[in-house]
């Protein structure tokens, strides 16, 4: 591989945008993702993406702010969930099931009202990474914004109720309002991403580096850190992927945040085998 | 500043999740210092009180108060903690949780906070566990963790729900240690137990099923009358006499270690 196969792919200024809203989306989801991961909500998480699908069809048919209409949908979608979980003595998840479908199939509903907006779906759901805009990238640039600034000032709350809601109350960090803070957050990243890596794909994000980083590390810090640079490394390379295999942009950034996972699953079992060996044969 | 009259105080105090009442009416007056015990069937309220104290559970009615200050000012070692195998959170972070109730959300750790992390592990034999992850210890390494976050918080009043339960006897005797070590140091310290032997070596005992059955000095609360009141008639052992079957959960109220000693 020359040079060129690695910078051939950042010289058009529609590549650099979508270098530059892809870092922004890994940032974001990287902060937000440690702690899906680490409270076990993924399928939260996941929902929650698909969630915000009516919202984004609704702005684009109605020609209003898509940000706006992700965030209504956002809130609807909670206020859904908190509203069968106390009139219901369902578990969490089948609330957070029934939400997952209901949204989604109305978002395709509301899109399939119109059959020139038939191409908008793919877009919303997977996102199209080069046609990120520089009114998209400050957009984006000012969602991260608030959502790191959130991660800073949450990371003691957020640790604590990452081991007890309970524990976390009696230490004075409100867990109530850590936890709601956190769908912000949630809400942040996905409403901040979905221009560039799209509501089904910026799950991907949101749930494989940090998956990935918690195989690896010791602390949460080190998880956020590494997850970090996992996503960026996923966006880069996955531009440069696309760029020569001719795929989606957005959907092989997915595929490598996956695919880096079970690698790294991989080579650790291998290496555990392989030390595991060593210490038979020493004993021996 | 003098010793406060009392370290807890409750007048008809009624506990409850949603629409069932774990504590009914309860009115009772501890003194400021030394270790109560709290005994009762599983499904007492034991658990719920101590919560209520704590600050988790609002009452639903009636009063709770705690003397000598606010509620900042409690220390609460919960009973189950489960964390998920894999968190990648170290021992020394789950102790250092203990600061953050002084340091609040953002104010950064000192050096006496990281003292009072380190002086917690080594009273609690734990400070070579220091980098490990709690999935990585044993049960009775991993309550010791939880004591130790306990006391690494400013505390006058350290709850303990259930501390030395099913532990190896190591880890019991370290806790049983620090028991009576905070309250000869003048805190107040409240263990809920099912252990007539723990009970008894408390200052006073807090008898409860459901409410209070009695409390006060050992000798007052646990005769023979106001156990088979608590627990049902016979549940008392002729034997050891040391432990009480609990008709709900016979299971879980065997002995853990009968070879504990204080």
């Amino acid at each position: 591989m020359t040079v060129d196969w690695w910078l051939e792919p950042f010289l058009l200024g529609f590549q650099q945008r979508a270098l530059i809203g892809g870092l922004i989306a890994a940032v974001m989801t990287s902060m937000v993702g440690v702690w899906i991961v680490l409270r076990g909500m993924s399928f939260f998480g996941d929902a929650f993406v698909h969630g915000v699908t009516p919202g984004i069809a609704a702005a684009i048919l109605l020609n209003f702010s898509p940000y706006l209409g992700a965030a209504l949908a956002a809130i609807v979608m909670v206020l859904l969930m908190e509203f069968v979980h106390r009139q219901t003595q369902l578990k969490e998840d089948t609330a957070i099931g029934l939400l997952f479908v209901g949204m989604m199939a109305l978002g395709v509903v509301i899109i399939s009202l119109s059959r020139s907006y038939a191409g908008s779906l793919t877009g919303i759901l997977f996102g199209d990474v080069l046609g990120v805009s520089w009114s998209d990238i400050q957009a984006q640039a000012i969602i991260a914004a608030l959502v790191i600034l959130l991660s800073l000032v949450l990371y003691r709350p957020l640790l604590a109720l990452a081991i007890s809601a309970p524990k976390a109350q009696t230490l004075g960090m409100a867990p109530k309002l850590t936890h709601a803070l956190l769908l912000v957050m949630i809400a942040g990243a996905v409403i901040g991403s979905f221009r560039s890596v799209g509501t089904m794909l910026v799950f991907a994000l949101l749930v494989g580096p940090p998956a990935t980083a918690a195989i690896l590390v010791r602390t949460v810090r080190q998880m956020m850190v590494l997850s970090l640079l996992i996503s960026a490394f996923t966006v880069w390379f996955g531009l440069i992927l696309s760029f020569h295999l001719g795929t989606a942009g957005s959907a092989t950034m997915a595929l490598l945040a996956i695919v880096i996972f079970f690698v790294v699953l991989v080579v650790r079992m291998l290496v555990r085998l392989l030390r595991h060996r060593q210490t038979q044969e020493v004993t021996v | 500043m003098s010793t406060p009259e009392y370290s807890i105080r409750t007048e008809h105090l009624t506990l409850a999740y949603e629409d069932k009442v774990a504590v009914r009416d309860a009115t009772f007056q501890l003194p400021w210092g030394g270790v109560t015990a709290i005994i009762g069937p599983n499904g007492s309220g034991k658990s719920t009180l101590l919560h209520a104290i704590a600050g988790t559970l609002p009452p639903r009615s009636g009063s709770l108060s705690l003397g000598g200050g606010t509620r900042n000012r409690v220390s609460y070692v919960m009973q189950t903690v489960n964390v998920a195998p894999g968190t990648p959170i170290t021992v020394r972070e789950v102790i250092g949780m203990g600061r953050y109730a002084e340091l609040g959300w953002w104010r950064p750790f000192r050096t006496t906070d990281r003292k009072r992390v380190d002086a917690a592990m080594e009273r609690l034999g734990i400070t070579d566990l220091a980098g490990r992850h709690l999935s990585e210890l044993s049960g009775g390494q991993r309550q010791r963790v939880y004591v130790a976050q306990g006391i690494v918080q400013d505390h006058d009043l350290l709850l303990l729900d259930e501390p030395l339960t099913g532990l190896d006897l190591v880890s019991a005797r370290v806790i049983d240690e620090i028991i009576h070590t905070e309250s000869a140091e003048g805190c107040s310290v409240l263990v809920t137990t099912h252990d007539l032997d723990e009970a008894r070596a408390a200052d006073n005992v807090v008898l409860m099923a459901g409410r209070i059955l009695a409390y006060g000095p050992p000798e007052q609360v646990l005769t023979r009358a106001n156990l088979a009141a608590a627990y049902g008639l016979g549940s008392l052992h002729e034997s050891g006499k040391d432990f009480v079957d609990d008709p709900a959960h016979p299971d879980e109220v065997s002995d853990p270690n009968p070879d504990r000693s204080r």
